[in-house]
């Protein structure tokens, strides 16, 4: 199969890869770059557990060709906690209990902070559709809604 | 209530840090060097002989290491309950997602397409795709030993049905049917195996008790139970659907054979063909009342359809004993149930384990005889249901510290109804919209926690303590599966509290089969009952012998719950269960006459955990409940034709999401501790999604003036029901 070298930034570091140019991001994360908490629930663009930024949107990694991400920038959700220091989201997703079986989190997460970023402050229902694209089959999302609201409180704050 | 610690606290989960960093450990997300990788190879026709199995093209492919078929297993059959399907066929095919054979190859892709060049070659045969169909004289066999392709059989007589009814006031016949309903866990099917320092045969998956998938390796590899090993990761969710095997045994007999580890994950497509479903169920009830709404008789019917295999129909069908008449005290009881053979893909354990069903069908019933009555919800529900000291359909008295009456008054309250007289008037709704219409309904239920039945009931669990004057370290081991719900937190708390020290200390050590013996599986409402009494046992004994001044003082062994009886063939007589899940909901929702779309606007739900652990995570189970059952209420439409599934996809399959999740549900908790349980625990992780299905049929109702009979609710079917009334 003919491959090509991509070069991108994931999690603020450069990296490049020679992976085939129809490999979904998706995999090319998992397999070549071995960051695994980027999840593979449905290859369709359905569940969102594989949620990632890309270019700062939130994308379905399993929705987005190698080819296309050369010289992109992506952030998964093992680029969110910086210097060490969790996001907010992701204490706040721990607090409020919006975490049970968390195969969905990572990509809920994601999708929440893309949301913060372009609206710090949204209400409920902004939230609701910011994740209409992230399916959780644990919490019934009420936690999670609180998770947003509370990070969205403490980074309002800051 | 007795003052605890650590028991009764939201603390927080320490499984949850890991998992939204995205350090947790799925199964497909742990690898070993030189590792090969698995494509299983399905049926894809749901009934048929194989004539002939050629994989010589496929052994052929490039990478292609080896390829597994039924020889290669000592013993190629499996089951949980009955030993009833073959690992892998080799003379017939019974459902689509039978497996055939494994490919390994070098990488993913290669295993992908050689299993692409295996060819099957089959002579087709009759496909019944329904219990009714299957059970008409003449039709195919499905299983040549099971004659009129019969999975199981109840039967139930108590008092005299019939003489009863012939004196009742009111009687009303109907015919309910409740669908397939798909797990739809986040996480598909994956594992990987790989033999150990030890030299054992170990398989790293996803599943609800690592001891049954051991026990099951062990039969089909014909390995004593030393030389397997079976490891739980981190769970993307199981709600039932990980109680039968999926890869473990092709992927432990793999690495058995080859010597190398050897992976697989399946895709959604293979996940929701391959693994089993809510049993659809149609339950035909005539029941009658005197005047005044006490019930005289219920004369039921209930037909399953099992499926492919057993799995667990027959002891799904076997709930019906107690829950056929729902959370109510009727003398007079003759039921017949039946569970059927077909070429649909298995019936399994989901969430409730056949309650969601029968109390769908039961609730209807009580609304059915309180409207011919002009009796209200609350009134018709306090009058008949159980109670301490209540005789059950089984014959058998429920065990004390019934709380029913007192959530169906907690509910009622906080929904807003009023006691007035010799009834309670219900808060009257309307829509401010000309084209939507508001209604309000209720449901109560109770769910068996544990197995019942006279299945032995027990949990181990192993605790040590270190440190010298002080202890300042725990190790906790339990095999409990964790599946997402909070278990091996839970049982931590446990652990503290009986030791008296803080959480922190407590480590565990978990779902590992060289580690622990068996806890029983996660299903039933079981684990923080009977796993938490092993562990608070082990606690005890280790304390003990900490104060003997063993350093370390080790704790532990089997806790062996008290017994129940099985049922007696032909009356169904039996002690089958030693403790209840209580509750009751009601919703508020609004339909939109035009389109047929139901919104729901609120729920109130009243239950009993007993003592909750975690009142955080207990919230979190029933809401994880309710939502699952607004899904096989309203959306999860699952259809399956000709034997084929159709919805095949979470595009197809339409589980709720964040804007279909209600806004508001409040929530009643009533701690009236049970006797099984440490502290008074009672099981929560099943009683939620009993009550939301038969509440919103009844709200519609309420809205409308119109009755469903079946679900889900699609916007179709409600526009079509409101047209044909």
């Amino acid at each position: 199969m003919n491959t090509m070298k991509i070069n991108l930034i994931v999690n603020g570091q450069s990296r490049s890869v020679e992976a085939p140019p129809g490999k979904t991001l998706l995999y090319l994360l998992r397999d070549d770059l071995d960051l695994l908490g980027t999840k593979d629930g449905c290859r369709e663009g359905e569940c969102g557990a594989c949620t990632v930024l890309l270019d700062g949107e939130p994308v379905n990694a399993c929705l987005v060709l190698a080819g296309q991400v050369d010289g992109r920038e992506v952030v998964t959700i093992e680029g969110l906690s910086q210097n060490g220091h969790l996001h907010p989201l992701q204490r706040h997703f721990v607090e409020a209990g919006a975490v049970q079986c968390g195969f969905c989190t990572p990509g809920l997460i994601m999708s929440s902070a893309a949301l913060l970023e372009q609206n710090p402050q949204p209400t409920e229902e902004q939230i609701r559709h910011a994740l209409v694209g992230n399916l959780c089959r644990c919490t019934g999302y009420t936690k999670v809604f609180e998770a947003v609201q509370h990070a969205a409180e403490e980074v309002d704050r800051d | 209530m007795t003052e605890l610690k650590t028991v009764g606290q939201s603390v927080i989960r320490k499984d949850v840090w890991d998992k939204v960093t995205g350090e947790a450990t799925y199964a497909d997300d742990a690898s070993l060097p030189t590792m090969l990788h698995m494509k299983m190879v399905f049926a894809e026709t749901p009934h048929a002989r194989i004539r002939k199995l050629e994989t010589a093209a496929a052994e052929n492919h490039p990478g292609v290491v080896a390829i597994f078929t039924a020889k290669d297993l000592p013993s190629n059959v499996m089951g949980m309950v009955t030993q009833d399907q073959q690992v892998f066929c080799d003379e017939k095919v019974r459902f689509e997602g039978d497996q055939v054979c494994a490919i390994v190859a070098e990488t993913a892709a290669q295993a992908n397409a050689a299993a692409k060049l295996v060819q099957i070659e089959y002579d087709d045969l009759p496909v019944l795709d329904s219990p009714f169909q299957a059970m008409e004289s003449g039709a195919a066999l499905i299983h040549e030993d099971k004659p009129g392709n019969l999975c199981h059989q109840v039967r139930l007589r108590v008092g005299d049905a019939d003489a009863a009814l012939a004196e009742a006031d009111v009687v009303i016949e109907r015919e309910y049917f409740t669908p397939w309903q798909e797990h739809a866990y986040l996480e598909p099917e994956a594992g990987l195996a790989y033999i150990d320092d030890e030299g054992r045969v170990t398989v790293r998956a996803s599943g609800q008790n690592t001891h049954d998938d051991l026990r099951q390796i062990c039969a089909a590899l014909d390995l004593p139970e030393d030389q397997v090993r079976v490891v739980y990761g981190a769970i993307g969710g199981a709600f039932g659907g990980r109680e039968d095997v999926s890869v473990q045994i092709a992927l432990a007999l793999a690495a058995w054979k080859l010597q190398r580890p050897v992976k697989i994950r399946w895709s959604r497509e293979e996940s929701i063909k391959g693994h089993g479903k809510r049993h659809p169920i149609t339950i035909r009830h005539k029941w009658g009342a005197r005047s005044d709404g006490t019930l005289l008789a219920a004369k039921t019917e209930v037909i399953t359809d099992a499926g492919a295999y057993n799995s667990t129909s027959s002891e799904v069908l076997t709930n019906f004993y107690y829950a056929a008449i729902g959370a109510y005290q009727i003398p007079n009881v003759s039921m017949d149930g039946f569970s059927a053979f077909t070429n649909n893909v298995p019936g399994c354990a989901f969430r409730g384990f056949g309650s969601p069903q029968a109390t769908f069908a039961a609730e209807l019933q009580i609304e059915h005889i309180a409207e011919a009555l002009n009796l209200d919800p609350v009134t018709i529900r306090l009058k008949n249901c159980v109670r301490d000291g209540a005789t059950i359909a089984t014959q058998s008295e429920i065990p004390p510290g019934v709380s029913l009456p007192a959530l169906i008054e907690a509910c009622a309250n906080e929904l807003g109804a009023e006691q007035k007289g010799n009834g309670w008037e219900m808060p009257i709704v309307e829509s401010e919209k000309p084209h939507k219409r508001r209604g309000i309904g209720m449901a109560a239920g109770m769910k068996n926690s544990g197995f019942g039945w006279g299945f032995p009931e027990g949990s181990e669990a192993r605790v040590v303590l270190h440190g010298q004057a002080d202890i300042e370290r725990v190790e906790l081991f339990t095999a409990a599966a964790d599946c997402g719900q909070g278990a091996h937190n839970v049982l931590a708390q446990v652990a503290a509290e009986a030791l008296n020290v803080p959480l922190e200390v407590v480590e565990t050590v978990t779902s590992d089969t060289a580690t622990i013996g068996d806890a029983g599986p996660a299903s039933a409402s079981r684990l923080t009952i009977f796993a938490g009494q092993a562990v608070k046992q082990a606690a005890d004994q280790a304390l003990e012998k900490w104060h003997n001044e063993d350093r370390p003082a080790v704790g532990g062994g089997r806790w062996d719950a008290p017994l129940t009886t099985p049922p007696d063939p032909e009356t169904g007589a039996c002690f089958n269960s030693i403790t209840y899940a209580y509750g009751v909901q009601a919703v508020e929702i609004e339909v939109d006459m035009e389109t047929g779309e139901i919104e729901i606007l609120n729920i109130v739900a009243a239950h009993d955990p007993g003592r909750a652990v975690n009142p955080q995570q207990v919230i979190g189970q029933l809401q994880g409940g309710i939502i699952q059952a607004q899904g096989w209420a309203l959306t999860e439409n699952f259809l399956s034709q000709g034997g084929y599934v159709q919805t095949d996809r979470l595009s197809t399959y339409l589980i709720p999401t964040s804007l279909d999740a209600v806004s508001e549900i409040k929530f009643v908790l009533l701690e009236q501790p049970d006797t099984i349980g440490p502290y008074g625990v009672r099981g929560v992780g099943e009683i939620g999604i009993l009550l939301l299905a038969p509440a919103l049929v009844s709200a519609l109702h309420d809205a409308t003036g119109v009755w469903f009979d079946r679900i889900p609710l699609t916007p179709e079917r409600v526009i079509s029901g409101l047209q044909t009334a």
